[in-house]
């Protein structure tokens, strides 16, 4: 790309250079890094002196240059970098923001912006009202597209190891769009009642609230938009895809890996088949997890999520030889057969009657299986399998259950909900003890003998447990269960020897899952180790990523499996909180008996209230919640949630520089009290309040709505001012507020104005007018500076002044609202602009004009121009002109450089 | 009746319109015209999306005419025939209904009498686009040459602008010399550089350019022709013969004149009391201790608002603020300081206007010991002639609570403002607009803020309202900008709404030869007789030649007869 001239910022400056110089002949490349060109003059009301519309003086020019055929506009786009090449000429490197919508698609029908859940302030309406995450910025924006702000992942869907979109379900529960949330959940696992109940909600653990107040409940309103769904659908709305692509894939083992993987597999096409060796599906879900905990009717509604894609599950047959599968036509093998095997303590008097295994002793159990236990059972270990394994010890009549964990109380691996609620009921814990021996009395367990622990692991992290000798306990027990973690039982690698790795887990790429065996992937905890339902959740469907693309004979490496935006940073949110509500959390809620003696589930569901209560309390970490509606809703396709940022390069032989100002943030005049008391706005404020596009179609106090009656405008806040470090004068602020006076006294035929100022400085053409006409008008005028504002409870303000024409006494007036004249500051944001030349401030941070006697706008670097506010403040005329200015010497630049050439 | 194919859009221009005037009951009533295909609703009608929209229904609907009722024309009629324009249709198919500035802002108490207006003005914008036909813009091939009259720092600055960009310039300044007022003043503020060496910067700049040709003591005394291609005739005074040159545009940059006080203003004609101007000589002439009758000024009283501001209630009034003056006083004060560290300085203002960065002038003058103090608008300062030859200024001072202020003082400096410089001819001229405030005017002060109503002239620097050096500049260069924009491309375009005589009827007689203002119409020979004919470049389209016709052999392009008859039509059209 090839321009004459670079303008760097598409407001008012920015777009008059442009037209100057497209009318000229010249090729203009204008860069702007907000969605629409227009800069601010756009979101004014009117303009003073002549009170014409704002909007409609800014939308032809904006028009106009989005139309111009030697103007190419790049908008969401931010320079990165300018250099000058050996030529003279400036290179230039550009990075195109991603909008995540299709410019080229997009026919601005804001469609999305009605289907977007999540609100935020609207910064073009300086925070009074909210806007969408999916938005188009004002009705006037040229181009008129929608654009997606998106801050980065939600700290809770980033968390997730299954990739459930939690801010997105939470935001469509919000909006109570309960099928739709229930739906977001089921794209990505069909798992939803049994996450809802057993998972540990990594989520929760990241949730920004979390380090506030609590986090939000996810994982319950997950619980609840299952619990809802199922009762109103006993049957899924899945349906088995006709369109079959005529492959078939087996899965070994149906478990939450193997469900989650067949799931994924049968919505993109392939005939699936479970192979289950054990007589029911659902592997952990249903035989690991006790039934107080997850009941064994949510997980076969779980199931027919899958079965219901048409996918056969055939119980009862274990696979010996996978070989074999491959032969039987299926094209691809995934396994996922878990851990089934107990791990052993090896300790004297293991062989012993009555010494059981957690994982044998829960499967039996949930098979339906007769187990017998004495009175007195002690578990051994400290996860939350051992805390299973304790309550349902209880449930099964033991009298005491005493838990034995090598970890300290704060160090265990079990949740301390989990914890909690088993010493509820009777569970008793040994912290810190190691089992040295057991003892029998013919061939029965008699007692445990343990031991203090010193330390678990060894100088090289290796679990390597030491104990303190002299510390033994002997416990008199009947029962034994160990435990302490599973292993695998791999009896189906016949002739695969490749396959399997160390501890006898299966070797495989992390990243894609595949085998070293053609066709076969693996996992789940039998590649992982023993972990958690949404660890497995995430393994099958990467699996069925990866295998899909191996059936599609696609390469798997360098495949993008996971698109995530990085996590956004919780203190960024935190701070994007303008005004933040405490809301605790809902409770934990537990039907906890002194004694539990069955199986009934334990944890109540949230109410509907409650579960829009927790959704409510969500911060939008994200902004963009990922909710998918506007992917749903949009007419035209156009949104692309993948799409990347892009990296523009090009020449061009002048540069104009139009960044514009910064206003002057209030809050930096804690006196005035704005962001602390309601009714006091800034001059930004008032002009919303007074456009065509107002946002709430009348000039009304923010605070509670009423109609104002007494308005005091404070002018030359954080102007002219050293306590806030800026001396100088912002040039328009006067004129704005008498513009104000003005309207407001149209608009509000009753309302009294008061202008509070130091000079009143209207001093260009038919400005000085203009104020005498706002006399004439009958806005009051007081000479003397506003020391402080104080609040009132009905929301009225108590101006403290130096009234200098009455005597210089300090005085007080009451007003119902305030509007703070706010100045201009320098955008410095132009000082990372360019490499190798430094394109030099002045001394207030504004682009320094070296000579601006003869050549206004000519800056420190030759061929480098600056339009407009970025050189100081200045108003819309003097704007125009200086723009003009600049592009004459722009112009004139590329025409020496012509010649020299 | 016809068959046209009619696009109508009703603007609510968010609530500028829609707050006054009932939009949808509009529409409703107008869907209903005969001709009308399209009638829809905007919430801005301008906005890059409706224009979107008209494009698409002009193509899909197969509509040959649009008519848009919003605000003024002058404000939108090249945005929505652009529109026409990328939609494929003739752009002078195009009709805009002003609802805006004639019913909703004028009406605003009642609602159904400007609902009601509103729908008649659009029938009458119906009926005249109903015979619009398609008409072709007039192309002028542009000469690449710019007239610029005044050669003070705004010309001399155009002058450069305007070769640097590839333009040619014939400059043409009144009095002897180059220069104008920067030609006089040493140090000057904000920048601190020297007026004269400016100036003899710039000369010698413009000097070197081969594409600049200055003349000095030159007038120009005609004009003809149009945007584009004017034909101007310049007179030199001591040369018999006239300049003739053909320019492209034209500029004028012919600055200010400094308020004279009248005989008694503020004591003005006591020894003593100066203008602003007068003191800036004296203080140049001066490195150390400024001396006036031989005495070391030690006092010096500034009165503010000198010929600016004035009280409504005299005559001629200068209502305006002259915007250089508090600064340029100010700095004034800075250099008697730097000069004579022991002055005592007073400054009696009304509200000190030193803008933007100029604060730090007044944070120095006040750091340098100046005294400020503020008279009310009703109270001005009374100057009086002492015996000690001190001048004495009694003051109330607001500051301090209207305490009266007795000052002595050497000199007192009447802080004098900016009139605009008559030059009646040059207006009579070029018919160039002038405003209320007797500065020219320009079209838009943001929207085309170097353009006069007279297409293809332009103004810059101190002729527009009071500027700085500095300001004046960049308004200069901002023209020369404007200037390219207009010639660069190589030809202009001309609306072809303008007079055609039909030749048949014409007898001759001249009458419109004697009305067109613009001397557009002349008499020719056509097949043995004379008719009158039309300068295409020359004709404003101003209609004044129509209704003096005695035979109606004129008609006005876009404006016939027939069209104000069918838009009457639509005025008188009961509203049910």
């Amino acid at each position: 790309m090839d321009y004459d001239t670079l303008v760097v910022g598409a407001g008012l400056g920015g777009m008059e250079s442009s037209l100057k110089l497209a009318d000229m002949g010249y090729k203009v490349l204008l860069v702007e890094k907000k969605p629409s060109v227009g800069g601010t003059m756009v979101l004014l009301s009117k303009v003073f002196p002549t009170l014409d519309c704002a909007s409609c003086i800014s939308t032809p020019k904006m028009a106009a240059t989005q139309h111009h055929p030697n103007i190419d506009v790049m908008i969401y786009s931010e320079v990165e970098e300018i250099k000058r090449d050996s030529q003279g000429r400036f290179k230039v490197s550009i990075n195109k923001k991603s909008t995540f919508v299709r410019h080229d698609l997009c026919t601005g029908c804001q469609q999305c912006e009605m289907a977007c859940n999540v609100a935020v302030p609207d910064q073009y309406n300086f925070d009074m009202v909210s806007r969408r995450s999916a938005h188009i910025v004002y009705p006037q924006a040229v181009p008129k597209k929608a654009v997606i702000e998106r801050q980065g992942s939600s700290p809770c869907l980033f968390a997730c190891p299954a990739g459930l979109k939690a801010h997105g379900y939470v935001a469509l529960t919000r909006a109570g769009k309960y099928d739709e949330a229930f739906n977001l959940i089921l794209e990505d696992t069909p798992l939803v009642g049994s996450l809802g109940r057993a998972c540990f909600a990594l989520c929760e653990g990241e949730c920004t609230r979390g380090s506030l107040e609590g986090p939000v409940s996810i994982r319950r309103i997950k619980r609840w938009l299952a619990d809802r769904y199922y009762g109103g659908h006993p049957e899924p709305e899945l349906k088995d895809p006709e369109e079959r692509n005529g492959k078939r894939v087996a899965v070994v083992g149906s478990g939450p890996t193997g469900l989650t993987c067949a799931f994924h597999l049968a919505k993109a096409g392939y005939k699936v088949k479970i192979f289950e060796a054990q007589s029911t599906p659902g592997g952990m879900l249903t035989l690991g997890i006790p039934a107080y905990r997850l009941p064994k009717d949510v997980v076969a509604r779980d199931i027919k999520n899958v079965t219901a894609l048409g996918v056969e599950i055939e119980t009862g047959v274990r696979v010996e030889n996978l070989a074999e599968l491959k032969s039987q036509g299926f094209e691809a093998v995934f396994v996922a057969v878990g851990l089934q095997g107990p791990a052993k303590m090896r300790v004297p008097g293991e062989d012993l009657n009555g010494v059981l295994y957690g994982v044998d002793f829960l499967r039996r159990l949930n098979l339906g299986e007769t187990v017998r236990l004495g009175q007195r059972v002690a578990v051994i270990g400290g996860g939350n399998a051992a805390i299973d394994t304790a309550r349902s010890a209880l449930r099964l009549g033991a009298r005491e259950v005493h838990v034995y964990s090598l970890e300290k109380e704060n160090e265990l691996l079990a949740t301390p909900e989990e914890v909690e609620a088993a010493r509820h009921e009777g569970v008793q814990f040994h912290h810190g003890r190691g089992v040295r021996q057991i003892k029998g009395d013919n061939g029965s367990v008699c007692s445990l003998v343990t031991i203090a622990v010193k330390s678990i692991f060894d100088e090289n992290g290796r679990f390597n447990p030491s104990y303190i000798e002299g510390t033994e306990e002997e416990a008199f027990l009947d029962n034994i269960i160990a435990s302490i973690g599973q292993g695998a039982e791999l009896n189906f690698t016949a002739g695969l020897s490749e396959l399997t790795g160390a501890n006898s887990r299966l070797v495989v790429d992390p990243e894609t899952l595949a085998t070293p065996v053609p066709g076969v992937f693996a996992g789940g905890d039998v590649v992982t180790g023993p972990s958690s339902i949404v660890k497995a959740a995430g393994q099958g469907k990467r699996a069925a990523f990866f295998i899909d693309r191996y059936l599609r004979g696609e390469a798997l490496e360098g495949a993008g499996f996971d698109y995530r935006l990085p996590v956004v940073g919780k203190e960024e949110v935190i701070a994007r909180q303008h005004t933040y509500t405490t809301l605790a959390p809902v409770p934990g809620k537990e039907l906890l008996k002194e004694k539990a003696s069955d199986f009934t589930e334990v944890e109540q569901p949230l109410t509907e209230e409650e579960a829009l209560y927790s959704a409510g309390r969500c911060l939008d970490c994200g902004v963009c919640s990922q909710c998918q509606q506007c992917i749903a809703t949009c007419p035209a396709g156009a949104i692309d949630m993948g799409m990347q940022d892009e990296k523009v390069e090009a020449e061009v032989g002048s540069v104009i520089v139009a960044t514009g100002f910064k206003l002057f943030q209030a809050e930096a005049k804690p006196q005035y009290g704005f962001g602390k008391f309601k009714n006091v706005i800034t001059g930004m404020q008032m002009d919303r309040l007074l456009a065509p596009t107002r946002p709430y179609n009348a000039v009304l106090r923010p605070g509670d709505g009423k109609v104002p009656e007494n308005i005091a405008l404070i002018l030359c806040t954080g102007s002219r001012d050293q306590t806030v470090g800026n001396q100088l004068c912002s040039r328009i602020c006067c004129m704005y507020s008498l513009k104000h006076s003005q309207l407001i006294m149209g608009a509000l035929p009753l309302a009294d104005v008061t202008v509070y100022y130091i000079d009143i400085r209207a001093f260009g053409k038919g400005y000085d007018e203009f104020y005498e006409q706002t006399r004439g008008m009958g806005a009051n005028f007081v000479k003397g500076r506003v020391a402080r504002v104080e609040e009132k409870e009905n929301g009225n303000l108590i101006l403290h002044y130096e009234d200098i024409d009455n005597g210089g006494q300090i005085a007080r007036a009451e007003h119902d609202m305030v509007v703070l004249a706010t100045g201009l500051l320098p955008n410095t944001e132009y000082m990372n602009l360019f490499t190798g030349e430094e394109l030099q401030p002045d001394e207030f941070f504004y682009v320094k004009e070296t000579d601006e006697d003869l050549y206004p706008g000519k800056t420190s670097i030759d061929g480098v121009f600056v339009a407009g506010t970025a050189s100081g403040a200045m108003d819309i005329p003097d704007s125009i002109l200086h723009a003009g200015a600049a592009a004459a010497q722009a112009a004139a630049y590329v025409e020496r450089m012509r010649i020299t050439k | 009746m016809n068959d046209r194919r009619i696009g109508v859009y009703m603007c609510y221009c968010g609530g500028n319109i829609s707050d006054y005037v009932d939009v949808e009951r509009v529409r409703e009533t107008i869907a209903n015209e005969p001709g009308v295909v399209v009638a829809k609703t905007a919430q801005s009608a301008c906005s890059d999306a409706t224009q979107q929209e008209m494009i698409q229904d002009i193509q899909e609907q197969n509509l040959d005419a649009l008519v848009v009722a919003s605000c003024s024309p002058k404000l939108h009629t090249f945005t929505f025939r652009g529109a026409a324009r990328r939609a494929g249709l003739n752009p002078y198919q195009y009709t805009q209904v002003n609802v805006r500035e004639q019913c909703s802002w004028t009406h605003t108490d009642d609602r159904e009498g400007a609902t009601k207006k509103a729908i008649n003005l659009i029938r009458a914008g119906i009926g005249r686009t109903m015979l619009t036909e398609p008409l072709e813009p007039i192309r002028i091939e542009t000469v690449p040459q710019v007239l610029v009259v005044g050669g003070g720092i705004a010309g001399l600055r155009a002058s450069l602008g305007l070769a640097d960009i590839g333009l040619s310039v014939l400059l043409v300044e009144k009095s002897p010399s180059v220069g104008g007022w920067v030609d006089r003043w040493g140090t000057m503020y904000s920048h601190g550089k020297n007026g004269k060496q400016l100036i003899a910067q710039l000369v010698d700049e413009a000097k070197q350019r081969k594409n600049i040709i200055l003349l000095t003591g030159a007038e120009l005394v005609e004009k003809s022709g149009s945007m584009g291609n004017f034909m101007v005739r310049i007179r030199v005074s001591g040369q018999k013969e006239d300049i003739t040159a053909n320019v492209g545009a034209i500029i004028i940059a012919t600055g200010f004149d400094s308020y004279h006080p009248g005989e008694g203003e503020y004591g003005y004609g006591i020894d003593g009391v100066v203008t602003l101007p007068e003191f800036k000589e004296l203080l140049d002439r001066y490195d150390g201790i400024p001396i006036r009758d031989g005495k070391q000024i030690m006092d010096v009283v500034y009165i503010y608002c000198v010929g600016s501001r004035q009280d409504e209630s005299q005559e001629n009034p200068n209502l305006y603020c002259s915007r250089y003056c508090c600064n340029a006083a100010v700095h004034s004060s800075i250099l008697v300081a730097e000069k004579n560290p022991r002055a005592h300085q007073y400054h009696l203002y009304r509200d000190i206007r030193t803008y933007g960065k100029y604060e730090l002038l007044y944070d120095q003058s006040l750091e340098t010991g100046s005294t400020y103090l503020r008279f009310g608008d009703d109270e001005p300062p009374v100057v009086e002639k002492c015996s000690d030859g001190k001048v004495k200024v009694t003051v109330k001072d607001l500051l301090t609570f209207g305490e009266e202020v007795e000052i002595k003082a050497d000199v007192v400096v009447l802080v004098t403002g900016m009139v605009p410089r008559r030059n009646d001819e040059l207006v009579t001229l070029l018919k160039l607009p002038v405003g209320r405030d007797r500065f020219f005017n320009e079209i838009h002060p943001k929207l085309r803020p170097v353009e006069t109503m007279v297409d293809g002239v332009l103004i810059c620097g101190a002729c527009q309202g009071p500027k700085n050096s500095t300001e004046t500049v960049a308004s200069a260069l901002a023209a020369a900008t404007q200037s390219a924009s207009i010639l660069k491309k190589g030809y202009v375009e001309l609306d072809p709404l303008m007079a055609s005589v039909n030749p048949e009827l014409c007898d001759g007689c001249g009458e419109c030869v004697a009305a067109c203002p613009y001397a557009a119409i002349e008499m020719e020979e056509d097949q043995g007789k004379k008719v009158a004919s039309v300068n295409r470049a020359g004709c404003k389209g101003c209609g004044g030649c129509v209704p003096v016709c005695p035979r109606d052999a004129i008609d006005l392009k876009g404006y016939t007869d027939a069209q104000i008859k069918s838009m009457i039509d639509g005025l008188l059209k009961e509203i049910v």
